[in-house]
């Protein structure tokens, strides 16, 4: 098989670079990276200087994702090689553990880092993940909870409760948990737009509205956020096909989802979509079964067809 | 009426599964619209043709799924189709039962067809090689949801679907498997994945 650097006509530096690009965006391609990260280490380590033990231990927890254990196993090594009394390394070796299912051993090895340091967070949500891979969701909640008492302020530990809890369909909580971190990050347009789903999907004429504001919010921040424009749709015309509300926030939403309804249809047309029909068509279908839909997953009511057409909501 | 999946709806619900192995994933199946009510329609398996991959992660929320099965709805509707099917693969290896998610889609496909199934991936048994179907076929009968046993039968043609599989996971084109998540991210990303479709074709 030919080489990455063949494949592709790049040099160790681009290659390297693409591996740092990838830390900071912390993404999760690992056979992407073990792909790059193999090669540049067997052919090019001597040249990286102190950047190679960053991309060992990169590679090392990609090639746990692949079920390279080989890979794994020599990156590890050579970081033992060099950091001996390490912690950081000692949950390495626990994650390799945990990727060959030894989650027992993995816990000791856990339980020895934070012996010796208590406040070590990587152990600690290394203990919290075990319990997840073993699907015990309610304990890894009860414990998430617990580490976010201390640690107030680690917003990939709120992000990873608030999942638990839509997994648990615990909708309220998870609420509360992207409540947090839309706090903390008031300009982050996928916080606003995932809290307006999750009020959505508990459903309710309050939440719905709630979730309106919020899919609105997430589209002042980022116009481009197609999730947040669909969610407006959806849920201003969920609203205005309640029989709950007064004649004037049934207009307002009609007038809102209309206006969500021609944002669609735009965003389509730039996208050259090589549609056989119009996107006209699609949107007033979506308006139709919007208002006869109920929420399906959440325990919203389902809302009367009212009829209004795209056409009445310019006036 | 037992469903029966073609090599193309087979292939793409695991290239699906492939592309995001940490995460669960889920997607809808296709079946061709048949003009005849059949009296004795007992035992005419329903042929899902196609699959679409809906989405990777969380998929706990409503709101994109609404939309999601409005519009694929209103493509079926264009092209002869129908919803007829779920499929889900969960998060864990180990798991492989339908959860709340997978029954109230399943309900609301039922609402549109009444003999629609849930398929069930067995991670477990996820391979290369795909040497033997790795799904489980969940019908709804008495108010519960039973799996029944997944044989040659429940293929249009196993070993071509096997053969095609095979190949298109040793060659990773699941990377260009596109879902309905991909699709929201940029609409340039076609769900009805035309690139993925002629490279099953290809292969027959």
């Amino acid at each position: 098989m030919a080489s990455v650097s063949e494949l592709y006509d790049v040099g160790w530096e681009e290659m390297r670079d693409k591996l740092r690009k990838w830390r900071e965006d912390n993404s999760r391609n690992s056979e992407q990276i073990v792909d790059v990260g193999e090669e540049l280490i067997s052919d090019h380590a001597s040249k990286l200087g102190d950047d190679v033990w960053i991309i060992y231990e990169q590679v090392m927890i990609a090639a746990l994702d692949c079920s390279r254990d080989d890979l794994a196993l020599t990156c590890l090594q050579e970081l033992r090689k060099q950091f001996p009394d390490s912690h950081r390394v000692k949950r390495l070796t626990g994650m390799r553990l945990e990727a060959l299912e030894r989650y027992d051993e993995a816990n000791k090895h856990y339980d020895a880092i934070l012996e010796d340091d208590p406040t070590n967070t990587a152990a600690r949500k290394r203990k919290i993940s075990i319990l997840k891979a073993q699907g015990k969701n309610g304990e890894a909640i009860r414990e998430l909870n617990e580490y976010l008492e201390q640690f107030v302020g680690d917003q990939e530990a709120w992000h990873e409760l608030s999942e638990l809890y839509i997994n648990e369909h615990d909708y309220g909580k998870a609420a509360f948990c992207l409540e947090e971190l839309m706090m903390t990050n008031p300009h982050n347009h996928l916080y606003c737009e995932q809290y307006a789903e999750v009020k959505y999907t508990q459903g309710g004429l309050e939440n719905l509205e709630l979730s309106r504001k919020y899919f609105s919010q997430a589209l002042r921040l980022n116009n481009r956020n197609m999730r947040a424009l669909f969610g407006l749709y959806m849920s201003a015309s969920h609203i205005a096909a309640s029989p709950k509300v007064s004649a004037k926030v049934k207009k307002d939403n009609i007038k809102y989802a209309a206006w969500a309804a021609n944002q669609i249809n735009r965003a389509y047309k730039v996208s050259h979509k090589p549609r056989p029909s119009d996107t006209g068509t699609h949107i007033a279908t979506v308006k139709e079964s919007a208002n006869t839909n109920c929420c399906i997953l959440g325990r919203g009511r389902p809302s009367t067809n009212v009829g209004f057409s795209i056409a009445d909501a310019d006036m | 009426m037992p469903i029966q999946l073609t090599s193309q709806a087979y292939c793409k619900m695991l290239l699906h599964t492939a592309k995001y192995p940490h995460c669960a994933v889920n997607g809808l199946l296709i079946a061709e619209k048949s003009k005849e009510k059949k009296k004795d329609g007992h035992g005419v398996p329903v042929l899902c043709v196609d699959c679409v991959p809906l989405f990777h992660g969380t998929l706990a929320l409503a709101p994109m799924l609404e939309v999601a099965l409005t519009l694929i709805d209103t493509w079926c509707k264009e092209n002869n189709y129908i919803i007829a099917g779920y499929y889900q693969a969960n998060e864990r290896k180990k798991d492989s039962k339908p959860n709340q998610v997978a029954e109230k889609v399943a309900a609301r496909i039922t609402e549109n067809f009444s003999e629609a199934a849930i398929v069930m991936v067995d991670n477990s048994r996820l391979t290369v090689s795909c040497s033997e179907p790795i799904v489980v076929i969940y019908d709804h009968h008495e108010n519960k949801w039973r799996n029944r046993e997944v044989t040659m039968g429940s293929f249009e043609d196993w070993s071509e679907a096997q053969k095609i599989t095979s190949a298109l996971l040793v060659g990773r084109s699941y990377e260009n498997l596109i879902d309905f998540d991909n699709h929201l991210d940029d609409l340039r990303n076609d769900w009805t994945n035309p690139v993925i479709n002629k490279s099953v074709l290809d292969l027959c």
